[in-house]
This record gives structure tokens, C-alpha cells and sequence, in this order.
């Protein structure tokens, strides 16, 4: 489902020296599989699910998301595919605030190349238990219910993959579990390969196969960086 | 979901500062529109209403600009008068002789002929005296002659053959409308319409529009007649502003004031004109005034004028129609005196509006009359006049409204431009507030461009976007400075109506122009294309969605170069 090969990317700092951040010779995760890649921050992780989401382009390497190398197309070619076969899910939510909780869902169906249904998106909110709340601006919603809005908007599309970028960061640990068990749930049943990052181990403890970021990142593994 | 919708809620979002931007370009919008509006208004009460059926106006010498504004538009103060023999020039053989008939040169000649016939016939009974006798009649006969000869009496003037019609107005005075209750004593003086005094030629010939040869039409009653079966030569017919705000009818009398009310004025309270008639709506200057017969209004005694032989007024003075201590009003069967009119010596006139013959739309006669007229050939020409001193000189001035019009507009239109250029000034400041405006919260929006771009939106529609937004606010900004401007011209209708007698409305737009031809270059588009009509109001919205798109491209370039990765962080 998604391939990684012998991807590396480094950044160039202000004072011109380069840095390596990530050097992954392969990484795979296959259809509906569910995996959770733990590391310290500023391990490049995030970097990682960006340069998978087609965000950012690697310095060298190739992604493959169902067959399809992303890596070799423009930008534009990548915002199509990312609208259509992949979700993600922020670790502050980023949902935004001029907009209501369904809009906010109907905006992640708006860039795909399907059309927008806010019947589906309605489905989505019903689905997370926000039901009662469709109208309600981001501001006036606990934090938990923000999260489910971003995890209804993430999975809204029917995505092949879900990127979920410290999920439960910001969630209080009442509803950190329930925020879990939505996104898993509906990975499952909809046969979602689930790639998230997180470093609690009470989240990463409860996934099958569980990455370590050394393991994945050479450039982790030789600084001897470990969680 | 739309990227209008997505703008729309960023707008939203951003309320005060939205609602500031739109409201500051609203006004922008309305004065522009103000502006094209203001010029509307002047055209079409000067420049459309110059589209009128006759080519040449004649009044007495001097500045051409005042005599059109006082004769055409009934605006400015009344002008020096010329003499009716001017107006006879013009006339027919047959008005012509009917006239002269009612001149004291010829009362003095049938006078001195009667009494020659007098003579004769005594001095013809005895047979002595016969040859006398004859001889006397064959005098009075040659003394006819002479005076039809030397009055020019029983041919046309030259000048008839360049003349379509001919009709004569006289200006001076007013007509107040009685002040509201509780105002009467106020000192003050109410709303007048100026009085125009003319014959029934002005409603019968008068084209209002030479292109589409649209006359004068009655919404109720007639035209007065010369000497009126109703109301002798105390006829009247009102325009129809005078009549929807004077709320007169058909029979009412209507006492009018010698000059401008409050000022030194007095009215003519013994001697009211009886409405006739009430003209349709012209959308002309016509409608703000009380047209009398002229035939009345030379017998206020202000009006007429003195000469040297008084001998024919001389049982005229004793009831004369001003006198205070007449009662009022005075029948005018009790007046048979009145009947008779005044005589041509002692009529004046404003001005005379001429029309020319013309050949299948050249007006050679008119481009041959004027300098004739300019160069006192009319004064030369005259062959009988009470009025020798002015013979020789150059009294009279023909002028050509549209040329006057024409030209008072070569003055205004610069101004025109000038406001119209602050306006349009007014209106990019207003569209660089939107610039800041968005701008501004591109700091804020960055993140949020970000999450949409992570969501899967292209770097282009994301600038699309931004370009929307501003869009949205420009066209908002547009709509609500258009409908501001209607609104405001909707409520200043009725004022606008009667000073200027052109009605606005809500739905009126400022007139069509041939947009294309201002063009540079425009020489390559077909002929077509340059005539094109269309109302700068309707560029309005196209305008401002330009200058949306170049205040807008700034920000929706930013939001363009967006790094998703480094916002996203934030």
C-alpha cells in the first residue's frame, strides 16, 4: 500500500550548513495494516509523514502509495493525490475557526476529485458523536470534540491511508483513549492503513506493530538517538 | 464546498474589519456614481432637452449662453426685451397684415382716413365742393398706399422664406404657490414657476424632439386660443410639475406676480388667467412653467410699453387693468375694453424662437440666417417701426441653443472629469484598504492555508481564494455604493424634478457613452464596436472586480508561496 525507498532529506540552516534529518532505505506499510512509529521530537517524524503525504518533496528517494510514485509528480499532481487517497489528522487539530463543524468536514471532501456530499460528511460527525454539534464554530467545542471533527474531516474522503501526527497531544487523557479507539475503529472498518506517530506509550503500547523512529532513520540510528 | 463560499466565510470571519473595508468603498462607489449622476441630470435637462425643434433663438443682444439658459431653460434672470415688429419678420403675409391691423400707425392712418371720408362726403353734397371732395378721397386713398407700401404690409418679409415657424416668449414673471397654512405671514417667499407668456403656435408647432417630431400633448383640456371663447386672453395651460404641485384644475384662476416673488414683486391680483389646459409630462423644462397667453399678458400696464403717440390708449388709462381699486376679479365680458388688444408698438418680447426651413435635415436656411441676423440686417431691413432709434444699430442676436449648450458644457465637463478622477482616486484607496485588510490577516491565515493545502488544495486554488475574497468584497463594496447612490437619488427625485424637471428614480442609470471609443488604438475595432452604448455605471462592477484582482493578487501571491511545512508547525 505505501513503499518507501531509500528516502533522505536534510535542511539547510540559517548559518548555510546542511543537516540530514531523515535517511529511510525502506519503510512499507500494506493495506489496512495499522502502525505506530515512536521517536523524540525532532526526530523527524513529522517530516517523514510529510514527505508521504507529498507535502514535501524528498531529497532523494521514492513513495509509493498504491502502486503510484508519488515522488516523481508536481506538486499539483501530489495535492490531488493526497486529497484523494490520504488523511491526516494534527496534533492541534487545525481545524478552522471561520468555519463550522460540518463545513470543516465538507472542507476535507472539497479539494478530492469527487464531489463534496455533506450527506457523507453528516454521516462522518453522526459517526464520531458530534451530531448535535454540526453547526458549531471550532471555538465554542471542548478539545475533544475538535479532535473528532479532525478525525470525521480525515477520514471523510474514504482515504487509503490516514496519517495521524500525535493525535492525543493536546487531548485530556479522558478522552485521549476515546480519540484512539475512533481512529482504529474506522481504519478497520474501513480498511484504512493507519500510519501514527506518537510518543506515549500508552497509545503506542496498544498497536501491533510499533516502529522506532532509530530503527526506521539511519541518521536516528548514528546519532544513537532512542525513545 | 465553492472557493467563493471559502472567501465568503474568511470574510465573515473577519467581520469589522470587512464590513469597514466595504463600507469605505461603498462610499467610494456612491460618489462616483454621484458624479455620473449629477452629469445625467445636466444632460438631459441640457444637452438631451437641446435636441429640440427649432434652430435659432433671437433675443436682444448679448450674452448667447444667458439668453438660451432664460429662453430654452427658463433659468437665470430675465434678459433686455426686443420689439414685436421683430417677431412679424418671421410671421406669414396673412398674420403679418392681421397684425399691423392692431398697430397705432395704422389706427392713426384709419383715423386720418375717416376723417378724410368725413370731409368728403360733407364737401361732396354741394356739387361745388365735389371735385374738392374727390379730391380728398383720391388723397386718403394715395396715403393708404403709401403707408401699406411703406409698412411692408402686403408681402411677406424677406426673411419669411427662411422661417419653418416662428414663436414669441415673454418672461418675467412668476408663479407663487400659496404657502402652506401657517406660513403666510412668514415674509418669506414660497415656490414659484416662472410665467411664460407665448400664443397657441408654441403648443401646436413647438417639436419637443426633432428626432422623434414629438409635440406638445394635453393631459387634460387644450391649448388657449388668440382670443378665447372661455377665458378671453386670460388663458393658461400648465406644465405638468406646476400642475401635480399646485394640485389647479381646469377652470381655476391663477394671479400671477410681476418679477421674482419676494423681490420688489407685485401681482397682478385684478386680472387671474383661467387654466385651459395641463400638459403631459415633457420631461422637459416645459413642465415648471405656466404658459399664458401673451395676448393677456401685454395688458398688465408693466408690461406694455410706453411710446411717444398715447392718443390710441387714451380711454384705455381710465380703467387700466392694474388699478387697485378695481374689484377683483373683473368679468371679462365687463371688460369689452379689454377685448381689443395691445398694440404691436407697445409689445415687447423676451425672445423669439425661430426654426428654420430646412432640406431634408440641412439647415442651409439657418446657417444663412444667423450671420445675416447677427449683422443687424434685420434692424435694416424693417420697413415701419416706432422704434427708429434701434434701426440702425445691431439690437438683436440670433443664437443657436445647441452651439450655447454645447459650449457651457466645454467648461463643465473638465469639473466633470476632475470629480469623477478624485471619485475613482477615492475608490483605489478604498481598494488599497482591502489590500491591508487581507494582507493583515495573512499572518493569521498562513496556518490556515496551510491545513487547506494539507487537505489537498492546489497552490492555485488556494490564490484563488485570496482573489476571491477580494473579489467578494469589491463586488459587495459596489452593489452597496450602487444601491446607496439609487436609493439617495430615489429620495431626491422629486426635488431634482421640479428644480430641473428631469425624474430620476431608483432604476435610472447615467446615460450611455461609447465606451470602446476611448479606447487607445480603438481605430482597429470595427465601426460597430465604437458606437457601442453603454452606461458607465455598468462598468462599475467589471472596474472593481480589475481592481480587485490587482489588490488582491499581492496577498493571493503570498497565500501562493505559502511553505505548508513550516505553517503547519505553527
Amino acid at each position: 500500500m505505501l513503499t518507501l525507498a531509500n528516502i533522505k532529506k536534510s535542511f539547510r540552516q540559517p548559518d548555510g550548513q546542511v543537516t540530514p534529518i531523515l535517511d529511510v532505505p525502506e519503510y512499507e506499510v500494506v493495506a489496512g495494516e495499522q502502525a505506530v512509529l515512536v521517536g523524540a521530537s525532532g526526530g523527524g517524524k513529522t517530516t517523514l509523514l510529510h514527505i508521504i503525504a507529498g507535502i514535501t518533496q524528498p531529497d532523494s528517494g521514492t513513495v509509493r502509495i498504491e502502486n503510484i510514485e508519488i515522488t516523481r509528480f508536481r506538486e499539483s499532481t501530489r495535492d490531488r493525490i493526497r486529497a484523494d487517497r490520504i488523511g491526516y489528522v494534527f496534533q492541534t487539530f487545525n481545524l478552522l475557526p471561520a468555519f463550522s463543524a460540518l463545513e470543516n468536514v465538507i472542507l476535507g471532501m472539497t479539494f478530492s476529485s469527487g464531489r463534496s456530499s455533506p450527506a457523507r460528511a453528516r454521516k462522518m460527525l453522526e459517526r464520531v458523536g458530534l451530531g448535535h454539534r454540526m453547526s458549531s464554530r471550532p471555538n465554542t467545542m471542548s478539545v475533544g470534540e475538535q479532535q473528532r471533527v479532525a478525525v470525521a474531516r480525515a477520514l471523510v474522503n474514504s482515504p487509503r491511508l490516514l496519517l495521524a501526527d500525535e493525535p492525543t497531544a493536546n487531548v485530556d487523557p479522558a478522552n485521549q483513549q476515546n480519540v484512539i479507539n475512533l481512529i482504529r475503529e474506522t481504519c478497520r472498518e474501513e480498511n484504512i492503513a493507519l500510519i501514527m506517530v506518537t510518543h506515549a506509550t500508552e497509545v503506542s503500547d496498544q498497536f501491533d506493530r510499533v516502529d522506532r523512529l532509530e530503527s526506521v532513520n539511519r541518521i536516528m540510528a548514528r546519532q544513537g538517538v532512542g525513545t | 464546498m465553492s472557493i467563493w463560499k471559502i472567501a465568503w466565510r474568511s470574510i465573515q470571519y473577519r467581520g469589522l474589519g470587512s464590513i469597514l473595508t466595504v463600507l469605505s468603498m461603498s462610499l467610494g462607489v456612491m460618489m462616483i456614481i454621484a458624479v455620473l449622476t449629477v452629469d445625467g441630470v445636466l444632460n438631459e435637462s441640457f444637452r438631451n432637452n437641446s435636441s429640440f425643434g427649432y434652430n435659432l433663438l433671437l433675443g436682444a443682444r448679448g450674452g448667447g449662453l444667458q439668453l438660451t439658459l432664460n429662453s430654452v431653460y427658463y433659468l437665470s434672470q430675465p434678459i433686455e426685451t426686443i420689439p414685436y415688429e421683430y417677431y412679424l419678420v418671421f410671421a406669414k403675409k396673412e398674420q403679418r397684415a392681421r397684425e399691423f391691423r392692431n398697430s397705432i400707425a395704422w389706427n392713426a392712418l384709419e383715423r386720418q382716413r375717416q376723417a378724410t371720408r368725413e370731409i368728403s362726403t360733407r364737401q361732396a353734397l354741394p356739387m361745388a365742393g365735389g371735385i374738392a371732395g374727390l379730391m380728398q378721397g383720391m388723397a386718403s386713398e394715395m396715403l393708404e398706399q403709401h403707408q401699406r407700401a411703406f409698412m411692408d404690409i402686403d408681402r411677406p418679409h424677406i426673411f419669411a422664406g427662411y422661417t419653418d415657424y416662428a414663436i414669441p416668449i415673454l418672461l418675467g414673471d412668476y408663479y407663487e404657490l400659496p404657502k402652506p397654512p401657517g406660513q403666510e405671514d412668514s415674509g418669506q417667499a414660497g415656490k414659484s414657476f416662472r410665467v411664460c407668456g407665448t400664443n397657441s403656435d408654441f403648443f401646436s408647432k413647438l417639436v419637443l424632439n426633432y428626432e422623434s417630431q414629438e409635440k406638445i400633448s394635453f393631459a387634460e383640456g387644450r391649448a388657449f386660443e388668440l382670443d378665447d371663447p372661455e377665458a378671453g386672453f386670460f388663458g393658461c395651460v400648465l406644465g405638468a410639475t406646476v400642475a401635480r404641485e399646485s394640485k389647479a384644475k381646469l377652470g381655476d384662476k391663477l394671479v400671477v406676480t410681476h418679477g421674482v416673488p419676494g423681490e420688489s414683486s407685485h401681482l397682478h391680483e385684478n386680472q387671474p388667467f383661467t387654466v385651459v389646459g395641463i400638459m403631459d409630462k415633457t420631461g422637459t423644462p416645459h413642465d415648471r412653467v405656466v404658459f399664458v397667453n401673451m395676448e393677456g399678458f401685454f395688458m398688465f400696464s408693466d408690461h406694455v410699453k410706453p411710446v411717444g403717440d398715447e392718443s390710441f390708449l387714451a380711454n384705455r388709462s381710465k380703467t387700466d387693468i392694474d388699478r387697485t381699486d378695481q374689484p377683483t376679479p373683473i368679468a371679462i365680458d365687463e371688460r369689452e375694453l379689454f377685448r381689443q388688444p395691445i398694440p404691436v408698438e407697445q409689445r415687447e418680447l423676451t425672445s423669439i424662437l425661430l426654426a428654420t426651413v430646412n432640406d431634408d435635415g440641412y439647415d442651409l436656411a439657418g446657417t444663412a440666417l444667423q450671420p445675416l441676423l447677427e449683422q443687424g440686417d434685420l434692424e435694416r431691413t424693417l420697413k415701419w417701426s416706432s422704434f427708429r432709434p434701434v434701426r440702425s444699430q445691431t439690437s438683436v442676436q440670433a443664437v443657436n441653443p445647441i452651439g450655447e449648450i454645447t459650449q457651457l458644457f466645454t467648461l463643465i465637463d473638465p469639473a466633470k472629469w476632475l470629480l469623477l478622477g478624485l471619485t475613482v482616486m477615492i475608490c483605489m484607496v478604498s481598494g488599497l484598504s482591502i489590500l491591508v485588510g487581507i494582507y493583515n490577516s495573512m499572518s493569521q491565515r498562513h496556518h490556515e492555508i496551510a491545513v487547506m493545502r494539507a487537505l489537498g488544495a492546489n497552490r492555485s486554488k488556494i490564490m484563488r481564494i485570496v482573489l476571491g475574497e477580494s473579489v467578494l468584497l469589491s463586488v459587495a463594496s459596489g452593489l452597496f455604493g450602487w444601491i446607496a447612490a439609487h436609493v439617495l437619488n430615489w429620495v431626491l427625485t422629486p426635488m431634482i424634478e421640479s428644480q430641473t424637471g428631469v425624474t430620476l428614480g431608483f432604476w435610472k442609470m447615467a446615460p450611455g457613452i461609447p465606451i470602446l471609443s476611448y479606447l487607445p488604438g480603438n481605430s482597429l475595432l470595427p465601426p460597430y464596436f465604437l458606437q457601442w452604448i453603454v452606461s458607465p455605471e455598468l462598468l462599475l462592477i467589471p472596474g472593481l472586480v480589475l481592481l480587485a484582482v490587482m489588490v488582491g493578487i499581492y496577498p493571493a501571491i503570498s497565500a501562493y508561496r505559502t511553505d505548508v511545512s513550516r505553517s503547519l508547525g505553527k
